[in-house]
């Protein structure tokens, strides 16, 4: 940085220019700009970016060797977001009106939040999408595994059976309509031990836990490559009870919330997260909003929240930046997260038809 | 987990002693600084700040099973995953009964039979397996002083007929089911605290507790103020370690 002008390959009017301005060493140009420069040398802006670019260009490779960054800032054009996104996997949650307002399943790379009173079907969902990464592509999965952090311990392992047979049973029909080879091949690994064998399961019982599991990812996911989902079922929990500081929880669940963005975008898995709620008393009457505060809202890409209306259960849409705010109805069955069956037996699209990559059901699959 | 000192969680002595001099000496306190906080502490570069980060997290970090495992440990010992209550239609939607190893909740109006239930599954507890029981003792925490010994004798006695037949087995039973009547939470909460060690020096097999509902209403008035915080606090505590109880020991809660 504190080489001379003289050495650097500048044209000889320029350095002429710039020894009558007083300029010795490359810092001192950079320090100045390109603007400041064009107006005390009296050259014209282009000309004067151009030449701090060749001076950056001969001191960058001693600089770029000690600023040591991790290298993760990238910019891409839109475009090539665009075509990232548009050949990126959904995972699908069986529930074909949940997986159209999501705009076709939970997204990866995004972190989707599931909050809702006890009782309603968060754990349901995410033991379905444990179950739903692992179908196979040919089937319109992502054919992933899943890594599933538990600190609630409501995990049971015997529903995940119940549903992971349910998913075969529906591959399986589907395989025997169209009858082709791919499928056939798919189906043989898509049994249900490899699906619970490919379920990793992390029991924490505090946020210490929590924490260190979470520093612990990265590097877990490195290894088993294949994961594209991270559930964290209960991210409330271990926050909510024992904490007088409540900046520091502050700071641990944005901390939290970083790394999960950087482990999202980094493995291109799918991040889904748990939340309870909590009670805001207000003025006349009291409201059930998401717990954690307001500032974790902002760490959750996607929101959905889960809720009674008389005995239907409901879910609504409620935060997304590609789609519009909605409510629809679901049901959980013996086989999992389901829709609510139509009152008419119309052989309707239900919206299959929107995601490309999933095969048209036939009559005897709609269970 | 999260209070083990850091010493145990190898890192060098200099290490352990620079940082209990800003006083971080548990897992807990280290992994809950920021980086920059953590670089200024131990005085080390960015990755090598890295690198102590993931010593320590696997000192805590839980371990890795794959839902596999956990189906093939539950297939290895059906028997040993519910705790039968006899009550056929009860049994078939609870898929096999009350299950080991999680919480379950009861919750009625007054004069349902709720204590009445509790009694009953403390004799089933203290049954053999072959006769669907636990086979192991009961620890019985009662906060509204319900719980009668007579009344135990008698359902034993009149469900079980074949079984208890004698006194002496009856007056076995009764021993294996411990009583603790705990009046304030405090008391509730210090006992569950200690309920671990007990547990494996008696054989337990079976927690019940009743009520929490009794003792939380009498003490916390959700009217006056922080009560509310107080409150939610002191069932947190008390359900992360039942729920720690239940799963370290696959029993019922």
């Amino acid at each position: 940085m504190q080489r001379e002008l003289g050495t650097l390959p500048l044209a000889p009017a320029l350095r002429a220019r710039l020894a009558a301005a007083g300029f010795q060493t490359a810092q001192e140009l950079l320090d100045t700009g390109p603007c400041g420069l064009s107006k005390e040398i009296g050259i014209s802006r282009e000309e004067a970016l151009e030449a701090l670019q060749v001076v950056r260009q001969e001191c960058h490779g001693e600089a770029a060797r000690t600023a040591g960054g991790s290298g993760a800032t990238r910019k891409c054009t839109a475009l090539e977001l665009l075509e990232e996104e548009q050949t990126q996997g959904f995972i699908i949650t069986f529930c074909s009106a949940l997986d159209t307002i999501l705009g076709g399943g939970v997204q990866l790379t995004k972190i989707t939040e599931i909050c809702g009173a006890p009782g309603v079907g968060k754990t349901q969902l995410c033991m379905q999408l444990a179950v739903d990464v692992q179908i196979p592509e040919c089937f319109g999965g992502v054919a992933g595994e899943a890594v599933f952090i538990d600190t609630e311990g409501s995990f049971m392992v015997d529903r995940v059976v119940e549903i992971a047979a349910a998913c075969v049973q529906h591959c399986h029909l589907i395989a025997e309509a169209q009858q082709e080879e791919e499928h056939r091949e798919a189906l043989e690994t898509f049994s249900l031990e490899n699906i619970l064998s490919h379920i990793y399961y992390f029991r924490c019982r505090d946020y210490t836990e929590l924490l260190a599991q979470v520093y612990l990812l990265p590097e877990f996911l490195s290894e088993h490559s294949k994961v594209r989902l991270v559930v964290i079922d209960g991210i409330a929990f271990p926050f909510r009870h024992d904490f007088e500081d409540l900046s520091l929880r502050t700071r641990l669940l944005n901390g939290l919330a970083q790394q999960l963005i950087i482990i999202a975008n980094n493995h291109t898995s799918a991040v889904v997260l748990t939340n309870q709620m909590t009670t805001r008393i207000g003025q006349s009457q009291s409201t059930l909003v998401p717990a954690l505060g307001e500032s974790w809202g902002h760490a959750a890409t996607i929101r959905l929240i889960f809720h009674w209306d008389n005995s239907q259960r409901l879910a609504t849409l409620y935060k997304s930046p590609s789609q519009k705010e909605s409510t629809i109805a679901y049901h959980i069955t013996s086989h999992g997260f389901r829709d609510v069956q139509p009152p008419a037996v119309t052989p309707s699209t239900e919206g299959t038809e929107l995601n490309p990559r999933k095969r048209p059901r036939t009559e005897e699959e709609k269970q | 987990m999260a209070s083990k000192k850091l010493r145990r969680a190898q890192l060098s002595q200099e290490m352990c002693e620079r940082l209990s001099r800003y006083q971080i000496t548990t897992c807990q306190d280290f992994l809950c600084l920021s980086f920059l906080e953590l670089m200024k502490v131990t005085g080390q570069s960015y990755y090598e700040v890295q690198k102590l980060l993931c010593k320590v997290s696997r000192a805590c970090a839980p371990k890795m099973q794959t839902a596999y495992e956990m189906k093939l440990r539950k297939s290895v010992n059906p028997s040993s995953a519910f705790l039968s209550t006899t009550l056929h239609s009860l049994d078939g939607v609870l898929h096999g009964g009350v299950p080991c190893g999680s919480l379950t909740e009861i919750t009625s109006p007054p004069g349902c039979g709720k204590t009445q239930f509790c009694i009953m599954l403390s004799v089933l507890a203290t049954l053999p397996v072959s006769m669907g029981g636990l086979d192991g003792a009961v620890i019985y925490i009662d906060t509204e002083s319900a719980f009668s010994a007579e009344r135990l004798i008698e359902i034993a006695a009149n469900r079980f007929p074949a079984y208890f037949d004698s006194d002496e087995k009856l007056l076995c039973m009764t021993r294996s089911i411990h009583l603790y009547r705990e009046l304030t939470c405090f008391s509730v909460l210090k006992r569950i605290m200690s309920l671990e060690e007990e547990i494996i020096l008696k054989k337990v097999k079976l927690i019940i507790i009743d009520s929490v509902a009794s003792v939380v209403r009498k003490e916390f008035d959700t009217k006056l103020q922080g009560n509310l915080a107080e409150r939610s606090n002191f069932l947190t505590r008390g359900a992360s370690v039942l729920k720690y109880l239940a799963e370290e020991f696959s029993i019922p809660v």
